[in-house]
């Protein structure tokens, strides 16, 4: 709302500076977002809140500036016409959908010459952002723009039987607007039309045809109050949003419409045309009794925390044009208020207790803290888990992004279940098109933005929502699901200057090391990871021999690790080879362990290290020999690890050696070369068993 | 026979100050004091004497054995010294070097913005808790006390997903979860990721954080709530910190503000607030006689920005390694 400041302190005695009332207006709910000089001054931008459509007026704003000045207002007040007169002889209106139309008035100006308006409402109107047209049109706007009421002027002798009937459009019903555009109407839409057919829309724009131009001598100009959803809708559907829809749809003064009709006559009239014709035609179907709300003094200071009287609460209530019908003094102080029917957003006492509170000044609020009893705070449980993941992949030397949720189709994507992806219904773009199934396009974005950069080493991860849709008995549904993921490309680590500073490129084991380390901290001890291989068609954005899934506590794949495949890298533009992993956090919160694991004694006997080398086929996996090593069930076996494979040399083509480096340890005593002999026996047996290792 | 040991003893002392190394010393200490060598040795020769002799001797002997070490000790000592202090020499690097560069893996400033906001909040008194992002119509507007179809839905043009559902466009969202579940008095905050349909520029994204702090007792009021605020602006923006009320419109809040901060001298503004409105307590069986609750709300990206002076909005999800190193 624009607000020139010379209009403005000519209905409210303030003397003082912009900036001053910019401040003043500003503390005190109005805000001024900046001032913009015109060819009249200064004028305030005022921002006003959806539920203080009375403040879209200068005689709003300058009620706001008076109370919180406590200066004189001089709103413009028209000689009052008389209901009837001459006037509902030339014409008649009749509301049929009153829920929409709770009243309709109608003034008429006879032998009205049309002509420019004067300079002093054409320079008001530029300066509020209006264009002048004609004396008649101007008018209205004037009048919408000082008292808030949006009016309407018909060429009377376009009216068909010269009278108004109020009626939702029928079916299919046109109408050429204003702005000349051929307008489909729809029942649920209210028009106003004369005797044959649909002259405007109500309270959004009116009809070319009845429009007032140089040739018009009769008005006939309307004030009506239309309700407030049905012109937000209508003007919705219309896709035409005007000043006057604007206001209604944030409620105007049911009250102001006759004074809004008579000030547009008194305007006329002052600007040298014809008197208006006696009456008015004013049909009010629904007449609105005003509300009265009590308000405890008490109550008030308790709420704002604040000392308060009667006197404070009444004296800001009155200033703001609030009635404040009794009041009696003591200890349970209570004001019976009867609400202005400019302010339908006053409804309860707590509204009443924000108006004084604001016109008495909330810097007069001091500080307390609540007395209530302490409460146990902190993160929830699922924050607390988060963090514990963060916390490891940000030691394991990761950083953390955080990308966006909606997104458009990424390359990254498996086409196969397209249908499981969550649109976004009212998407204007494909870039916020859908709802992001998984965090790797979004990371692989990333990746693709810094490896741009001159950026090599890429260690990201995340933590966010992805969703996608379930089947149900109602067809599928969108869930919502937390997910971890990561992503290493390129050499990790640093270059010194040492010479023995190596930088390792990311490869699967890299990819993998974070993920157990990941597991350890969670203790996750049965976490399985199975090669894609022949189901490479699930996940075809990977690469089908550096992929596997990861199943928890034998359950269903809830994670993914590999690298991408290398004719998406290259469509991705990324030369490195990129690993990438995904694992559902449910799964993760399911299989980590919620209890201590107690404490294991430090045992005082040593233990004896032993390492076996078997040859094995090709074909034969890591996981088969760690298979066999533990099915060997040697309770005297601490731990054991892979410390070599090598190919080559003195190993026969198609097989390879596996150094694992066994740890044997007893609680109670020093092994003997017998047990220790016994146990390698007992493994080295699982292991030509199971894997068909030749031992040496 | 004493010559012998006079002879011994000279040509140990010899041997001592010949010793440039502790090696050295310690081949000529053997050598010469060593088990059943040098003077040592000489004892054996202590049967071949008179009986009469064998006190004086053996005397002598040690002596002179005590003499020696003692200089063999001393002499140790000095060498020791002197080849620490050659071992230090060389030993000398340029400490100017740079150090070997170690890869930290950093959390995103947002991530390290909320965790001092739980921190806060956290010790407080404020339990968070999570809602999801794709929430319900009704607790993003109508449980929030939005009359249906409101203008006020206007400013918060919604990403929709189904004809229930939408992206949540504010956390505030939580309030009636909260509510619905739990009786006062009690003490919630959430943090997450809000949507909003709106053209992305330097102080305006689709997709942002938020906090949202909320709490019903007996007798809360808004000098509570300023002093709240007051109290977390302290931890989060310095202890000079200033916090002012603003009248405002949000429809889940009666009085409802925004509330600014001082800052480098100006005030900044940094969210809503409000007394949760008694619509809302009401719906869900909170009597508003005996109860009544704050609810204050703040951008994690605002906060930052604050912090650092960051002055993009967009940095925050491009996630350049050049922008998230410098947190």
């Amino acid at each position: 709302m624009r607000v020139p400041l010379e209009w403005l302190k000519q209905l409210v005695a303030v003397e003082a500076s912009a900036e001053e009332i910019e401040t003043r207006l500003t503390m005190g709910g109005l805000e001024v977002e900046g001032i913009e000089e015109s060819a009249i001054g200064p004028v305030l931008d005022v921002y006003i809140t959806p539920n203080r459509g009375d403040c879209l007026s200068m005689s709003g704003v300058a009620r706001e500036a008076a109370a919180l000045y406590g200066a004189p207002l001089h709103l413009p007040s028209p000689p009052p016409s008389r209901e009837g007169g001459a006037v509902s002889e030339m014409t008649s209106v009749t509301i049929l959908d009153p829920d929409l139309c709770p009243r309709y008035a109608a003034r008429i100006v006879r032998g009205v010459k049309i002509g420019p308006s004067p300079l002093w409402m054409q320079r008001r109107l530029e300066a509020m952002g209006q264009r002048p047209i004609n004396n008649v049109v101007d008018v209205t706007n004037y009048v919408m723009l000082e008292i808030g009421q949006p009016l309407h002027a018909f060429d009377l002798s376009k009216l068909a039987e010269g009278r108004i009937i109020v009626r939702r459009a029928e079916e299919g019903e046109k109408l050429v607007t204003l702005d000349e555009i051929e307008r489909t109407l729809q029942p649920e839409m209210l028009v106003i039309s004369d005797g044959e057919k649909a002259v405007a829309i109500a309270g959004v724009m009116g009809g070319l045809h009845s429009e007032v131009s140089a040739r018009t001598t009769d008005v006939l100009i309307e004030s009506a109050h239309f309700q407030p959803l049905s012109v937000r809708r209508t003007s919705r559907l219309l896709g035409i949003r005007t000043e006057a829809s604007y206001r209604f749809e944030r409620v105007v003064d049911p009250d102001g419409v006759r004074r809004a009709a008579d000030r547009a006559c008194e305007l006329l009239q002052q600007m040298g045309q014809p008197a208006p014709v006696e009456g008015i035609v004013d049909v009010c179907p629904s007449p609105i009794t005003p509300r009265t709300v009590t308000l405890r003094v008490t109550r008030a200071a308790e709420l704002l925390g604040m000392d308060l009287t009667s006197h404070i609460c009444a004296d800001s209530l009155r200033l703001l044009g609030f009635d404040v019908l009794t009041e009696s003094h003591g200890p349970t102080d209570t004001l019976h208020v009867q609400v202005p029917s400019f302010r339908p957003d006053i409804v309860l006492e707590e509204d009443l207790i924000e108006e004084i509170g604001r016109i008495y000044g909330y810097e007069n609020i001091p500080e307390t803290l609540p007395a209530g009893g302490a409460t146990q705070g902190g993160d929830s449980e699922e924050g607390i888990f988060i963090t514990r993941l963060k916390r490891t992949l940000t030691a394991c030397g990761m950083q953390e992004v955080v990308t966006h949720s909606l997104v458009a189709p990424s390359l990254f994507e498996s086409p196969a279940d397209a249908d499981r992806l969550v649109a976004v219904r009212n998407a204007l773009s494909a870039e916020v098109g859908g709802l992001r199934r998984s965090l790797l396009p979004t990371l692989l974005d990333a990746a693709q933005l810094n490896a741009r950069q001159g950026q090599r080493q890429l260690a990201l991860f995340e933590v966010g929502r992805v969703w996608q849709n379930e089947p149900t008995d109602d067809g599928p549904v969108p869930v919502e699901y937390i997910a971890v993921a990561g992503l290493l490309a390129g050499p990790m680590g640093e270059a010194g200057w040492q010479k023995d500073t190596t930088r390792i490129p990311a490869d699967f084991a890299m990819a993998r090391g974070v993920v157990e380390r990941l597991f350890a901290d969670l203790g996750i001890v049965d976490a399985t990871f199975r090669a894609l291989q022949d189901r490479a068609e699930q996940l075809p954005q990977f690469h089908p021999g550096r992929t596997a899934t990861i199943s928890l506590r034998g359950g269903h794949p809830a994670g993914v690790i590999g690298e991408v495949h290398p004719a998406v890298a290259a469509k991705l533009d990324m030369r490195e080879r990129v690993v990438l992993f995904e694992i559902g956090l449910n799964a993760l919160q399911e299989a980590a362990t919620k209890t201590s694991h107690g404490f294991t004694p430090l045992t005082r006997f040593p233990s004896v290290s032993r390492d076996l080398a078997p040859r094995l086929p090709e074909e034969v996996t890591y996981a088969a020999v760690a298979s066999a090593v533990r099915t060997a069930n040697v309770p005297l076996l601490e731990d054991f690890r892979l410390t070599d494979v090598f190919r080559g040399g003195p190993v026969p083509a198609g097989t390879k050696s596996l150094t694992v480096s066994l740890t044997l340890r007893a609680d109670d005593h020093t092994l003997s070369e017998a047990e220790i002999t016994d146990a390698l026996t007992r493994i080295r047996a699982e292991l030509t068993e199971r894997c068909g290792a030749v031992l040496s | 026979m004493s010559d012998s040991i006079m002879q011994q003893r000279q040509e140990a002392e010899e041997a001592l100050r010949g010793a440039s190394s502790v090696a050295e010393l310690t081949a000529a200490e053997t050598k010469y004091l060593g088990r059943d060598k040098g003077l040592n040795e000489l004892r054996r020769t202590l049967g071949a004497l008179p009986k009469e002799e064998r006190p004086a001797f053996g005397a002598r002997i040690n002596d002179a054995i005590a003499q020696l070490s003692e200089q063999f000790a001393a002499k140790r000592a000095e060498l020791q010294a002197s080849e620490m202090q050659a071992r230090l020499r060389d030993e000398a690097i340029d400490v100017t070097l740079p150090g070997r560069p170690y890869t930290a893996g950093r959390l995103h400033p947002l991530t390290q913005t909320s965790d001092r906001i739980k921190t806060v909040l956290g010790g407080m008194g404020y339990q968070f808790v999570d809602g999801p992002e794709l929430e319900e119509h009704d607790y993003n507007f109508a449980a929030l006390n939005y009359p249906e179809d409101h203008p006020a839905m206007d400013e918060q043009s919604s990403f929709f997903v189904t004809d229930s559902r939408l992206m949540r466009t504010q956390t505030t969202a939580i309030q009636g979860r909260m509510m619905a579940q739990m009786s006062p008095p009690f003490r919630f905050a959430t943090i997450g990721r809000c949507f909003r349909y709106e053209a992305v520029d330097a102080t305006h994204h689709h997709t942002f954080h938020q906090v949202d702090v909320f709490m019903v007792d007996e007798k809360i009021s808004m000098s509570d709530l300023k002093g709240t605020l007051g109290a977390f602006a302290r931890s989060m923006f310095g202890p000079e910190t200033l916090v002012r009320f603003r009248p405002d419109f949000f429809p889940f809040v009666e009085p409802g503000v925004d509330y600014s901060i001082s800052w480098q001298g100006r005030w900044l503004e940094l969210g809503g607030a409000g007394l949760i409105h008694p619509n809302i307590l009401r719906a869900y069986g909170i009597n508003t006689e005996r109860y009544s609750g704050f609810a204050f709300g703040l951008g994690i990206e605002r906060t930052h920005m604050i912090r650092t002076g960051v002055s993009d909005l967009r940095l925050y999800l491009e996630n350049d390694l050049r922008f998230l190193r410098q947190f």
